[in-house]
């Protein structure tokens, strides 16, 4: 019923094309997560689904149908604006009012909705309150709940939590999340942020350039990204990236030489360039003379208070290494830095794809 | 830019008080003369403490039917603030939200109607509504200040409609509410203030009015600037009656510049200001 | 809003379609009427006679005897005048008024009283000034030593008379204009320059000034518009006399349409007047460098 489907989906302004015929599924009932920079498309994208913007080319559909010229109001669809988009002079109350008005339901269906989800959501004492005497948290449900009393198929997240400090964040992203599991509603969601895609996505859409780079759950994209923008964008700090060439089953960089791990045996032509990456936490101290180490010189060190960053210098290369903070080298110590050969990912250098597959 | 000093300050406070007595005093005639009795009006030094008169209000209103040309300027200045801002208004919207870049080229060109000099003009209104009867009516002089109200409606108004956030236009189209739907509830209302600033912008344009008034009016729909001025070229100048005359006239720019003073710039400056 | 824009196309067309409208048919046409009547021997005394058409005669009339050039010179004349004093007090006195002490803003707010006031009532108010032998003008000014001078009646003081009267209603507006980009001026340079130990002209010469310049070129450009068309003060102070001394344009277009009934040459002077004007707009419009609807 609720199902969205995109097919070469292709968003023009004038001669300038923003998004270069995309193809996404969203299955009924799914979490997902348009992740990618500012500029990558991923708005507009969410724009063209709720209506707002044309379709140039290529097919949309919710359910069966194809919606491309569907009006918005049409398409079984609500949306969560990034600064909530709520109407100031109206209370709390007369915002999820307003948009059931176009539904022509009696005043006491409407009264009855509203208040169903402003209990739902807590936001009963707030009713006669105008945006501006609510707590951004507060506006935040607001916007949801004026979204949740039409009842859509779908719901539309355009950076929800972008304008919410931290702490807030953290908490409103596990009520969107209880909410979801609660109502099993379509849910497409964009955002920049990819500790909200990691948390709350089924399946995470990472996009750049109005390409869609990969799709997959959240542990897909971190542990098997298929390409190196999709590697250095999730993880935090990114995935140590060193430029190298297949020689005798090593893999040398300028000042290292690591032994190509057994899973890519076979797949790499003598000479090839590749990249390796590897994350933080595949790096760890070890004795000079275990196999995959390198001398490494610690510049700065970073305390996190259960792990410590090291910021290494291995020849030229600037690697960051996250270890145990204690017993944490000092600054300026040589030491002996260990690759951990499951953790390493290959990427051809050209083109940037994975090596794994 | 600190706090200025105690010598700065006495500089700034004796140069401003300067500038105020200079700035005031024309307005302090006009209304100490307006209930001065006749025989001390050019009395030197000036009165300060006298009996006040409204014998020149009363021969204003009981004598002369001022009140009828008060009546006119009334109307014509809130007959053409209707008109102005209910039409200013919605181009202004439509100006706001459609992105064309002949778009720009339609604001200018409404903004300029505003800035032609109404003596290059007058000749052929005054034919015109000749021809058409309408020559001293107040519906010919409603049209020809709309020609100046709509291009200031319009410009302030885009400037509020600019600052709705268009986000809150669209929740209401995905919502299902339709544009006239939207503009009513949502956009309007958010632009309130900005109706009321141009109204009265309107209002106080229309009712200073002089020449279009002074031309295309006769004894029926003369509104009361002109009025005053007749009083000046009757037989004996009449002071007293000129300065009350000149009192009523000037409340309702008084009363504005001391209410909204902060959207003037705005109104007056054309955008060159913000 | 791309959506809205799209399905409402026709509705925004008509909420445009009135206020177009009505500009057309109150200024293009007016204006087209006034171009068809500058090519006519129209005197509105005799309106049995045909309006015939004269060609350029009109122009000729309006550009080579000498009285347009002489009001053309007068209104430039009152406009440098003017311009220049109340750019210079109103920029002296939206300094005074930004100043960070108590009781500026009700300062700020009297001193724009002025502008709000129809110039007809300001014209009658200096009339009353400057009033031959009664007026209290003089009598002040006798305090400071000055005078008795001929305001009104003396062809060398006339266009003072209405100078003055121009720059007491408008310096206000220069004032405002100034004041309101002072205060939205980033405090940050004035800090830098004072730890730099600059003095107070050096600070205004280099840091502020610079910041207000565009803004006081706006400024000026609309009083220019404004000066151009100055009618009513002068109508109330001296009709354009003594003999000719304050007779500016719209004055002259006056006087030849309903004075003398010229119907043609006044409209042929509009004209002229009307291209001027447009070159001042146009200064205007490039003067603010950006989209002139932007608030």
């Amino acid at each position: 019923m609720s199902e969205i489907t995109l097919r070469n989906v292709i968003k023009r302004y004038g001669a300038v094309e923003v998004v270069h015929g995309i193809d996404l599924d969203v299955e009924e009932g799914e979490f997902v997560v348009l992740l990618g920079p500012s500029g990558c498309g991923k708005t507009t994208t969410l724009r063209m689904v709720a209506g707002l913007e044309d379709v140039s080319d290529g097919n949309l559909s919710i359910g069966e149908t194809r919606v491309n010229e569907v009006a918005p109001k049409d398409r079984g669809v609500a949306m969560v604006f990034q600064n909530y988009a709520l109407y100031p002079h109206m209370t709390v109350r007369q915002n999820m009012e307003f948009a059931l008005k176009p539904l022509g339901l009696s005043a006491k269906e409407v009264a009855r909705r509203v208040d169903e989800i402003a209990n739902m959501l807590g936001l009963s004492e707030l009713m006669a309150r105008r945006p501006a005497q609510l707590s951004g948290g507060q506006r935040q449900r607001v916007a949801m709940g004026r979204a949740m009393v039409r009842t859509p198929d779908v719901f539309l997240f355009d950076e929800p939590l972008s304008n919410l400090d931290a702490k807030l964040r953290t908490q409103v992203r596990l009520e969107i999340a209880k909410l979801h599991n609660r109502l099993g509603t379509t849910v497409l969601y964009v955002t920049h942020d990819q500790v909200e895609a990691m948390t709350l996505a089924d399946k995470i859409v990472i996009m750049r350039d109005g390409h869609i780079e990969q799709v997959g759950t959240p542990e897909q994209v971190y542990s098997q990204p298929d390409n190196m923008f999709v590697a250095t964008f999730i993880g935090s700090p990114p995935m140590n990236m060193i430029p190298a060439q297949v020689r005798e089953r090593e893999l040398q960089a300028n000042g290292l030489a690591l032994k190509v791990p057994p899973r890519f045996e076979g797949r790499l032509a003598e000479g090839q360039s590749v990249t390796i990456g590897i994350r933080p936490n595949g790096l760890s101290l070890a004795g000079a003379e275990m196999p995959n180490a390198a001398p490494a010189r610690v510049e700065v060190t970073e305390y996190l208070g259960n792990e410590a960053l090291l910021d290494l210098r291995v020849g030229p290369h600037e690697l960051i290494a996250e270890v145990p903070a204690l017993g944490r080298p000092a600054p300026g110590t040589e030491i002996s830095v260990q690759f951990d050969p499951d953790a390493i990912h290959l990427f051809d250098t050209e083109t940037g794809a994975s090596l794994s597959r | 830019m600190n706090k200025p000093s105690t010598q700065q300050a006495i500089l700034v406070y004796t140069l401003l008080g300067i500038a105020l007595i200079v700035f005031m005093t024309p307005i302090y005639l006009i209304a100490s003369s307006s209930v001065k009795p006749s025989p001390i009006m050019f009395q030197k030094p000036p009165a300060m403490i006298f009996e006040p008169t409204l014998d020149h209000y009363r021969d204003l209103f009981a004598m002369r039917p001022f009140g009828k040309f008060i009546g006119n300027s009334l109307m014509v200045a809130l007959g053409s603030t209707a008109f102005s801002v209910f039409f200013g208004s919605i181009a202004a919207y439509a100006i706001s939200r459609i992105k064309h870049k002949r778009m720009n080229d339609v604001a200018f060109w409404i903004l300029s109607m505003r800035m032609f000099p109404p003596i290059a003009v007058v000749v052929p209104y005054y034919i015109i509504f000749k021809t058409v009867g309408l020559l001293d009516t107040p519906i010919a002089l409603i049209i020809v200040y709309s020609t100046a109200n709509i291009p200031l409606t319009v410009w302030l108004m885009k400037g509020f409609f600019d600052e709705v956030p268009t986000a809150l236009e669209e929740a209401a189209a995905v919502d299902g509410h339709g544009l006239i739907s939207i503009f009513w509830k949502v956009t309007l209302p958010l632009a309130a203030p900005g109706l009321a600033v141009s109204a009265v912008f309107c209002f106080i344009f229309s009712w200073n009015e002089f020449l279009f008034a002074l031309m295309l009016t006769g004894s029926n729909a003369q509104t009361a600037p002109v009025a005053v001025m007749s009083f000046w070229s009757s037989d004996a100048v009449q002071w007293g009656r000129i300065m009350a005359g000149s009192f009523v006239i000037l409340i309702p720019g008084v009363v504005f510049v001391l209410t909204c003073q902060r959207w003037l710039v705005r109104g007056l400056t054309m955008g060159s200001v913000k | 809003m791309a959506y809205i824009r799209k399905r409402n196309r026709s509705i925004f067309l008509i909420f445009l379609l009135p206020a177009i409208l009505v500009l057309f048919l109150t200024t293009i046409y007016p204006m087209l009427y006034a171009g068809y009547l500058s090519f006519r021997s129209y005197d509105l005394a005799k309106p049995f006679v045909p309006r015939v058409f004269v060609g350029l005669s009109n122009y000729q009339n309006v550009l080579t005897t000498g009285d347009f050039l002489h009001a053309l010179k007068i209104t430039f004349q009152l406009m440098a005048i003017t311009l220049s004093i109340q750019l210079f007090i109103g920029v002296g006195l939206a300094l005074l008024v930004t100043q960070r002490l108590p009781g500026m803003s009700i300062a700020r707010t009297l001193l724009l009283i002025p502008m709000m006031i129809s110039p007809v009532i300001v014209g009658l108010v200096w009339l009353f000034l400057y009033f031959p032998e009664l007026g209290y003008l003089n009598y002040f000014l006798s305090y400071i030593g000055i005078g008795p001078i001929s305001w009104i009646t003396s062809p060398d003081w006339a266009l003072w008379a209405i100078a003055i009267a121009d720059i007491w209603q408008w310096t206000p507006f220069i004032m405002m204009g100034t004041a309101a980009a002072l205060t939205s001026l980033s405090p940050e340079p004035y800090e830098a320059a004072k730890i730099d130990g600059n003095t107070r002209w050096q600070v205004f010469r280099y840091v502020t000034l610079p910041q207000l310049k565009p803004v006081l070129v706006s400024l000026l450009f609309l009083r220019a518009i404004d000066a151009f068309k100055i009618y009513d003060i002068i109508f109330v102070l001296t009709k354009g006399g003594p003999g000719d001394s304050t007779e500016v344009l719209s004055l002259y277009i006056y006087r030849q349409s309903f004075t003398f009934w010229q119907m043609g040459v006044g409209a042929a002077a509009s004209f002229v007047s009307l291209i001027i004007i447009v070159v001042l707009i146009t200064f205007f419009f490039k003067s603010l460098n950006r989209d002139p609807m932007q608030s």
